[in-house]
């Protein structure tokens, strides 16, 4: 069942705020969540997790992102805080976020004990991500060794209601003492930094503590930040800090606007803490995924998408989501095809405002992407492999792998696909928005320069087809491959799509085309080169068993059997090294299936499934990008069960890290990946005509899965099974 | 706090003079005294003894022997019980024992020591040794990280390089929380490579402190032991460390023994 809705998302959840109105001012002044569906839970410590909890527990809101660090921090905590779009450059290396001053660095020591995870006895200990509100909570009980037991309790958080504040609030309880308190709460690193970039980052704090008698004493009393408590047994103190954190990216006078802006912020803790719950909740209310029966799968799903939205800022269109997001260092907020592929389709159908601003960053890093191409030697847009802030391709020449084998990374000027994918993303939009302004006034030209470079790119061969040589596809085990049937495939929807929308742009807004194509000098046959090219592109496809070849000798590779290799914990490449898969038939993604699962409605069914029962038993898996996809396929080709086990593989790759997949950062591709495998794939949701239509596989464990979703402007339920909603409401008493 | 001390039980066998020159390396590197101990069935003067060693006698010149009466490895323990050496430095096997992976006393001796063990292969001779290599095999698992201690102490000390060697186990990963193996996911090896060779470096280190040594980290897969001989040849490896969890049946144990039985190099066997 699809419904139109009349209007935006209903309001809800007035529990939390009702618990909250009764709190005592020396408590914290939120609630946590007590629903598992919108939980994580971290009981106790082990010291070595240290880095994979810091990134599952990061909290953002687009502009900023946080790490979950331990306050008073641990042998091995990597506390660190980016901004979106603030890169720091160094000679000879790529651009990476530059992380700013810890400000939830705090250390407490009682009568001259350092209050610590290492020292003493934890009588309980758990961290809890409140995904529901976008908080993080700590809930401590300690005991040192001469008997003493501190209560601790913390919450924090990076408001998504004000993108600059960032708020912390501690509260300390002596259970079976009195003594004296020290608390330590200065910042480390500099308030301001300038970053090798030229950014300037400003942070502003401000602290206030409350005594026993519920007295606080306000910033301007702390001596930079420290402060001497007497405790006395049974009461509870509360330290609240705000932080500022303003760049030269959005003003001129970063320091002066983050100094007036925490003044104003630290009178009212709560009233920041409040709006900032109910903006996750608004979120919330626009981009949940509810799914019946199955607990594990809700709670994965809602982790995939508290962690999209807290990577995306729709107020700024010059950032986009890099592969980690904001949660960890790895892949130095660098910004991959994972963004327009994996990521977009659930900003596009729930939050339509961010999913413009990643495509405009595409937009506006569009003259990197022709000053490379033009550098190659082609016309049009080729755009970076891995980007930062100006577009400028950043992936790193080589890599010294851990056997000592010095690596030539090839992407950068292989992985030529992204062009297409980047162009596919604006399509979608586009079509799943009907943003005619964005199409004509930034779309058209993406879609222009993509074509223009495949155009110059393919070259026609004595066949009298047109050819690409020497490239990279998805599948990255197999490179310099001619022929590539993802990178042709996409060249070809490029190509087309680019002469349609030209046509259509032409016709209904005259005006604006004829200043587009002066502007780009496009001649009045170019598009119809495009189709032409397009036409007589090889595809690799053979008619007769109706399988694309992934490239150009494929099927001449020696064929491994997987199955042999089952269980295993490593990538094939490391198992038979990167020679010997070189030269098999093992592939680390869907390549062939890609190309089925994006251009499904081109494709006959016998076609798909010919395709998907060909490859998927090749496929090593050994990207985070391929289980859910082919979970994804499965479920569109009526293979549940298959696709609920890739989708649980999917599931688990940053949640049951055991083996520390996640120390970096979470796996944002992944968990866009997961969100389509659930919605583009076990409820079918498909856009193949004026309006969405749905061919649901669900999980048999999944009762009912329902959402909503926005198309062309107007929100959209889908519920399933059909009736669900209602049965259920029938069977509650 | 007294002068640490290395224990190193002699049998009078000029096979067991091979422990000598490992054992006086590892002396100067840990500051450390060397306690000569020879067990007999009668006892034996120091001079007795050097007359059963012939011209090679002239090593123990300037240590004093400590000679014991019983059997030899009960006698080790117990004066390791009461010297608390830092760690015993000892023959692989006697002459008679030649072909076996462990003699009897070096066996009873690894079981029950309370400090890590040097096994120095007898075919090694008289040479000269060095420490400028130590090649360490690794889980993955914080257990191992804490066991590495002593030998990540030894190496700083040394000025030599530590080699971790992590043999990936295709088939299943270590339960232990907070164990950290061979990525499942290689999105992009320029960025998951370094990562991930930071982070076992890291880990390894919030448990057994690093301090300025120099560490490699290399990754490989298939049999532990095999890698690890390979890489010892091909590194010059001085010195192998393995972290032992004291269950010596099989299947356990499958790497110390193999390593044992190949080496050419001494290995000290720490415990978990």
């Amino acid at each position: 069942m699809v419904d139109p809705l009349s209007g935006g998302p209903p309001a809800g959840l007035p529990e939390l705020r009702a618990r909250q109105a009764s709190l005592h001012l020396a408590q914290l002044p939120a609630v946590p969540t007590g629903d598992p569906g919108w939980i994580l839970v971290e009981e106790g410590f082990t010291l070595a997790r240290e880095h994979e909890v810091e990134s599952l527990f990061a909290i953002g809101n687009g502009y900023a992102g946080s790490r979950g660090s331990l306050a008073e921090g641990s042998a091995l905590s990597a506390p660190a805080t980016f901004v979106a779009g603030v890169f720091d450059s160094k000679p000879g290396s790529a651009p990476e976020l530059a992380p700013t001053a810890d400000w939830t660095h705090l250390s407490t020591t009682i009568d001259g004990q350092p209050l610590r995870l290492d020292r003493g006895h934890n009588l309980e200990h758990r961290r809890i991500l409140d995904m529901r509100q976008g908080i993080l909570w700590r809930e401590w009980r300690h005991q040192d060794e001469a008997g003493r037991i501190t209560q601790l309790r913390a919450l924090r958080l990076v408001s998504l209601a004000d993108h600059h504040l960032l708020v912390q609030c501690v509260t300390i309880m002596p259970e079976n003492f009195s003594g004296r308190l020290f608390i330590d709460a200065t910042m480390t690193g500099p308030v301001v930094q300038v970053t090798g970039s030229g950014t300037t980052v400003a942070m502003a704090v401000a602290r206030r503590v409350m005594d026993h008698a519920e007295r606080w004493t306000p910033s301007t009393e702390l001596v930079e930040g420290r402060q001497s408590l007497e405790l006395r047994l049974g009461k509870t103190y509360r330290l609240d800090r705000i932080v500022a954190l303003h760049t030269s990216r959005d003003t001129r006078e970063p320091r002066e606007t983050a100094g007036k802006h925490v003044e104003r912020a630290i009178d009212d803790v709560a009233g920041v803490i409040a709006e900032h719950s109910d903006s996750w909740q608004a979120r919330w209310e626009a981009s949940d995924l509810r799914i019946e029966g199955d607990p594990t799968a809700q709670r994965a799903l809602r982790f995939a998408i508290y962690h999209l939205l807290s990577a995306v800022n729709p107020q700024d269109d010059r950032v986009s989501i890099g592969a980690r997001g904001l949660s960890g260092t790895a892949y130095k907020g660098h910004v991959f095809w994972d963004t327009d592929i994996f990521m977009l389709p659930f900003f596009i159908l729930t939050y339509p405002e961010a999913a413009r601003a990643l495509v405009m960053y595409r937009y506006h890093t569009l003259a990197a992407a022709r000053a490379k191409a033009a550098r190659l030697g082609y016309r049009g847009a080729f755009y970076a492999w891995e980007s930062a802030d100006s577009g400028e391709d950043v992936t790193p020449p080589f890599v010294v792998a851990p056997d000592g084998q010095v690596v030539q990374i090839l992407t950068g000027e292989q992985e030529q696909h992204i062009s297409a994918d980047v162009a596919f993303g604006v399509w979608n939009y586009w079509q799943a928005t009907g943003d005619d302004h964005f199409l004509v006034e930034a779309g058209t030209e993406i879609l222009i320069e993509t074509a223009r470079f495949w155009a110059s790119r393919a070259e026609r061969e004595e066949d009298g087809r047109y050819h690409i040589r020497g490239v990279i596809g998805p599948d990255e085990y197999h490179e310099t491959v001619d022929d590539n049937a993802y990178t042709n495939g996409m060249a070809q929807w490029n190509l087309e799509v680019a002469a349609e929308t030209t046509n259509l742009v032409a016709e209904r807004w005259p005006g604006p085309w004829q200043a587009l194509s002066h502007r780009l000098g496009i001649e009045p046959e170019e598009p119809h080169r495009w189709q032409q090219v397009a036409r007589d592109f090889y595809t690799g496809f053979d008619e007769q068993t109706g399988l694309f070849e992934q490239f150009r000798g494929y099927f001449g590779l020696e064929d491994i059997d997987l199955a042999a290799f089952v269980p295993r914990t490593a990538p094939m490449d490391v198992l038979l090294s990167r020679e010997r898969i070189q030269r098999s038939k093992i592939i680390k993604q869907p390549d062939v299936v890609m190309l089925v699962y994006l251009l499904w409605e081109r494709m006959p069914p016998e076609v798909r499934k010919a395709n998907f029962e060909y490859y998927e038993p090749r496929c090593g898996h050994g990207s985070s990008l391929s289980p859910a996809i082919h979970a994804l396929v499965a479920a569109r080709l009526g293979d549940t069960a298959l696709a609920e086990r890739y989708f649980r593989q999917a599931a688990e790759i940053d949640l049951a890290d055991s083996m520390g997949n996640a120390v970096g950062g979470i796996h944002a591709g992944a968990l866009g990946g997961l969100w389509q495998a659930a919605v583009l794939g076990f409820a079918g949701l498909r856009f193949c005509g004026e309006k969405p239509e749905h061919r649901a596989n669900l999980p048999p464990s999944w009762c009912s899965l329902s959402m909503r979703f926005q198309w062309r402007g107007q929100w959209h339920e889908l519920t399933l099974p059909e009736g669900a909603e209602r049965r259920k409401a029938e069977e509650d008493p | 706090m007294s002068e640490p001390i290395i224990l190193v039980p002699l049998d009078g066998s000029k096979q067991a003079l091979a422990a000598l020159p490992v054992a006086k390396v590892l002396g100067e590197i840990e500051r450390a005294a060397l306690h000569i101990l020879h067990v007999g069935e009668h006892e034996l003067a120091g001079d007795e003894l050097r007359s059963r060693l012939g011209r090679e006698a002239s090593v123990l010149d300037g240590f004093t022997i400590d000679a014991r009466v019983g059997t030899p490895a009960v006698e080790i323990l117990q004066v390791a019980g009461e010297i608390k050496p830092r760690m015993i430095v000892m023959c692989k096997h006697s002459g008679a024992e030649r072909g076996k992976m462990l003699g009897r006393t070096a066996m009873k001796v690894l079981h029950d020591a309370p400090c890590p063990v040097v096994l120095v292969p007898p075919e090694r001779g008289a040479t000269p040794w060095h420490l400028h290599h130590v090649l360490v095999p690794h889980d993955g698992t914080p257990s191992t990280s804490a066991a590495l201690q002593p030998a990540a102490e030894l190496a700083e000390r040394g000025r030599a390089e530590l080699l971790v060697v992590h043999v990936t186990d295709i088939r299943a990963a270590p339960a232990e929380p907070g164990s950290l193996t061979t990525p499942r996911y290689v999105d992009q090896p320029q960025h998951e490579w370094p990562a991930w060779t930071s982070e076992f470096i890291n880990r390894l280190a919030c448990v057994c402190p690093l301090g300025h040594l120099h560490v490699r980290i290399v990754l490989a897969h298939g049999d532990t032991a095999a890698e690890v001989l390979r890489l010892c040849k091909r590194q010059s490896t001085d010195l192998i460390v393995l972290a032992w969890r004291k269950i010596w049946e099989a299947p356990h144990a499958a790497t110390l023994k193999d390593i044992l039985r190949e080496a050419h190099c001494p290995i000290m066997v720490v415990r978990t």
